[in-house]
């Protein structure tokens, strides 16, 4: 516990990946029409590029899943005809199937189910940028270098006969003087020869350079502070950090918020502040940073665009001490820290609130299993060991987030999945025409998150797919009374 | 006055033993001919299918079409070189060329070079595709490669027509000679196609159409114009060109076909093709009537400083109004002239920009035309010098 305890967050470099940090892949748990089912796409790494969609549909009912590829400028009317999903050998009720993503920016995928109890779509929203780069393997590089010099030698030794023995008629021997000047062309077709081969290198090169240019890297939020008796006071400029520019759409909120900002406590990770900043111009966000010490900290940043895109903008801050005490800018607001971490084990509990509460992991055993979906599963019960009702926290049961402990992998989970609502909605919306005069979402349609009145089970758990083994730190954020608590936990990953 | 298609007369007088040779090897010209129409009309295909359904495989008709040309030319090729240098005749083997201790004629070995080089593109384009994205471009790296490959087919189709040609007298050249000119056909479309990228319509009022077309269709008409043993060789081949081009268009136009790839913009019912081909007749028949006023008088210099200018002239005078035509009138959208031809994933901003002509650059167009010019006298005579040793093939 120690040893993730002392994780460093120091050498930050960003993996590049879509809506989240160095977590691409997007896990999708809901219903298609009467159909509940799970989504699993994995996009390709480039862009065009064939995604991967796995999708289970428990009903014993489900005669058909289809998918289709839907790009947000083009809408359903502007995307090709669905595709049957195969059945996976020997799992039951899972499909697979493929789909491919061919221009950069926001997409959903439509999953269709059909059944004798009619029909259903759920939206998926998918980022669809360029995030790797192939190298050419050393086996493949080999052939290439034996063909090519085949073909050049090939070439050579036709240039040497076309200019020489193809021009002797037939049964005629070829002279001293026409052997010359085979060699004389063939010693000047070389150099000529090179010199295409070297432009064709230069052009690769310019090739791979444009590519690079196109590959999507996450926006950084620059961060300015303002400090008073009163205030302190975070401004945040968000900007694209690579030659692609991935923000080309306003800001559209999301439960309600223009954007959901992270703090990780970089020495021990053990604080986490979930704070909501004001939008005071369209890339420019304010917010009062409340209750933290100074220090340094991660930032990550959540953002929906109307187009449908997740966003996540990170950057590393120095936070300025405060001189008294700071009021949050929004109610929902929050943070935890703490000194004790809980390693993520089959039935560990977590005291919550000073014991009023506890979570506990009902997700079975562990360590979990990398690029393979998993349910983070956890209960919330009081002290008689009840599970108590939640209300809802910015329109879920639950949220969640998770830091690799190299600070490659960011997201932020709900329990139907690993995507902004928002986007999801932004796709629903524009299929239905709801736009106004202008063009524009008509985001007065838009789910506000506002649902205090109502309660959901207090066991709950998030789907998501872990990109890669490690270490991670989980925070799963509930409200099983007035305020919101965060349960703290460490997860290896296997 | 109609002047009639006609053979140049015979330079040389033909062995007895090399009229064997062009006998027996006369099947394997008309196999390489065939394998070029196939690569070509394959290609052609391709790029249609890519313009309308979008979605392929390796098994698309297009592409086996592709696949079976290359192998049909380097296969056969091989055949020939195996059979002449283990089993031919004295004559054959005297008709042939040697490479790496095999004998086979001179367009053998470029079909066998053009089949390796389509090979190699293959893992080559895969792999590019798996490292930059599927590319919807035709020019790419290892497109090159397959485009260097196809048009060693069809080079290596026209030797094979060419030795074969130059060895012939009487009506068996003038069959030959219309052979070559269906094989020169091949070889303007596969320019055509490579330069597809910088030959759309709303580009034909601006410099760089123009200056590709210099740089490529100059030297390839002065190159036919010189080797083809017709009265209107060049003519003949742009043609030929012109009717392959036209009858893929109208035909595969013809079928049904929807997008299989999204964002769709355009919503197809049928087979999109590629745009009306360029007028390159028009500079052709101005090519083949100065050579026949100045072949055999001029160098080629001169003479190349003549039919530059000509080809330039004759081009612009013709595919201008032409591409008015194309781009402003409703009646060129439709099947005969085929100016609606929008790709599925064409959006609306794009197709309004393919309904007017694109800015000028800075520099006046006539200053382009007059470096234009020079490029294409330059172009023309490294044709005519091609097209002199491709009258001196006899292998």
């Amino acid at each position: 516990m120690k040893r993730v305890a002392g994780l460093a967050f120091a050498a930050l470099v960003w993996l590049v990946a879509s809506a989240h940090i160095g977590s691409p892949n997007v896990v999708f748990d809901g219903v298609a029409g009467p159909y509940p089912i799970r989504v699993v796409v994995r996009p390709p790494q480039v862009v065009p590029g064939l995604a991967e969609v796995i999708v289970r549909a428990d009903a014993p009912d489900v005669q058909r899943v289809s998918i289709r590829p839907v790009f947000w400028r083009a809408g359903v009317r502007g995307a090709p005809s669905g595709d049957v999903l195969s059945p996976v050998p020997g799992q039951s009720r899972v499909y697979t199937g493929q789909l491919w993503l061919m221009a950069y920016g926001a997409y959903s995928v439509y999953v269709s189910v059909n059944g004798p109890r009619g029909s259903g779509t759920a939206i998926v929203p998918v980022s669809s940028f360029a995030t790797g780069r192939l190298a050419l393997p050393t086996g493949l590089g080999a052939i290439l270098v034996v063909l090519g010099s085949l073909l050049v030698g090939g070439l050579l030794t036709i240039v040497h006969a076309a200019a020489g023995e193809s021009l002797v008629a037939p049964g005629e021997t070829p002279t001293a003087a026409v052997k010359r000047r085979a060699r004389l062309v063939t010693l000047v077709a070389a150099p000529i020869l090179a010199l295409a081969i070297a432009g064709g290198a230069k052009w690769w090169s310019a090739e791979d350079l444009a590519y690079r240019g196109h590959l999507y890297a996450s926006p950084k939020a620059d961060a300015e502070f303002s400090v008073d008796a009163h205030h302190r006071t975070l401004r945040l400029t968000i900007r694209d950090t690579a030659q692609f520019h991935a923000i080309f759409s306003p800001v559209l909120p999301d439960h309600g918020k223009m954007m959901h900002l992270f703090l990780v406590g970089r020495h021990g990770a053990q604080t986490l502040v979930h704070l909501h900043p004001l939008q005071a111009d369209s890339l420019v966000f304010t917010t009062e940073v409340p209750w933290i010490p100074a220090g340094r900290y991660l930032l990550f940043g959540d953002l929906a665009l109307e187009n449908g895109l997740g966003l996540t903008v990170t950057n590393s801050i120095d936070v300025p001490a405060a001189p008294g005490d700071v009021t949050p800018t929004d109610s929902d607001d929050t943070w935890d820290r703490t000194a004790s971490l809980t390693q993520l084990a089959p039935n560990v509990v977590r005291p919550l609130a000073g014991g009023v509460f506890t979570m506990s992991w009902a997700g079975g055993e562990t360590p979990l299993a990398a690029r393979s979906p998993v349910d983070l599963r956890f209960v919330v019960r009081d002290t008689s060991g009840n599970i108590v009702p939640l209300h809802p926290y910015l329109g879920m049961a639950a949220h969640a987030v998770v830091v690799g402990s190299d600070g490659s992998v960011f997201v932020h989970l709900h329990p139907m999945g690993t995507f902004p609502m928002a986007a999801q909605e932004a796709f629903a919306l524009r299929d239905r025409g709801d736009t106004n005069r202008a063009g524009r979402l008509n985001t007065a349609l838009l789910t506000a998150g506002d649902m205090a009145a109502m309660t959901m089970p207090g066991e709950f758990s998030f789907p998501y797919e872990f990109p890669k083994a490690g270490h991670y730190r989980l925070w799963v954020q509930v409200k099983p009374g007035d305020r919101v608590l965060t349960g703290m936990f460490d997860v290896d990953v296997r | 006055m109609a002047i009639p298609l006609d053979l140049l007369p015979t330079t040389a007088a033909p062995s007895a033993d090399s009229a064997v040779v062009v006998r027996s090897l006369r099947w394997h010209a008309y196999a390489a001919v065939f394998a070029a129409a196939c690569v070509m009309t394959g290609v052609y295909w391709d790029i249609s299918w890519h313009m309308s359904i979008g979605r392929d495989t390796f098994w698309t008709p297009a592409h086996l079409l592709i696949q079976a040309g290359g192998l049909i030319a380097g296969l056969s090729s091989g055949y020939v070189a195996l059979t002449t240098t283990f089993l031919g005749t004295d004559a054959e083997r005297q008709a042939a060329v040697s490479v790496w201790g095999f004998r086979a004629p001179l367009g053998a070995w470029t079909c066998v070079w053009g089949c390796v080089a389509m090979l190699t593109s293959a893992p080559f384009d895969n792999w590019w595709h798996n490292a930059y994205g599927l590319d919807v471009r035709i020019i790419s790296p290892p497109h090159a490669l397959l485009a260097i490959g196809i048009f060693s087919i069809v080079v290596g189709a026209l030797l094979l027509t060419l030795a074969q040609q130059n060895r012939a007298v009487g009506a068996d050249r003038r069959r030959l000679a219309w052979l070559l000119a269906a094989t020169g056909g091949f070889l303007l479309m596969n320019i055509a196609l490579f330069l597809t990228e910088y030959s759309e319509r709303r580009m034909m009022h601006g410099a760089t159409y123009y200056y590709v077309t210099a740089l490529s269709f100059c030297m390839a008409l002065s190159m036919l114009g010189r080797a083809i043993k017709l009265r209107w060789s060049a003519t003949a081949s742009a043609a030929l060109f012109t009717t392959f081009m036209l009858l893929l268009m109208w035909t595969i136009e013809l079928f049904p076909a929807t997008p299989k790839l999204g964002p769709i913009y355009q919503h197809l019912t049928h087979m999109v093709t590629l745009s009306f081909p360029p007028l390159i007749i028009v500079p052709a028949f101005f090519i083949d009537l100065v050579m026949h006023r100045f072949e055999g008088k001029l160098g080629t210099l001169p003479l190349a400083a003549i039919i530059g200018p000509t080809f330039v002239v004759a081009f612009v005078a013709a595919q201008w109004p032409f591409a008015s035509f194309l781009v402003r009138s409703p009646l060129a959208r439709g099947r005969v002239f085929n100016a609606d031809n929008y790709v599925y994933w064409m959006s609306p901003t794009y197709e309004a920009l393919t309904k007017r002509f694109d800015p000028p650059s800075a520099w006046p167009i006539g200053a382009h035309l007059a470096i234009i010019a020079v490029i294409a006298i330059l172009m023309s005579a490294l044709g005519l010098v091609r097209g002199d040793w491709m009258t001196r093939v006899r292998r």
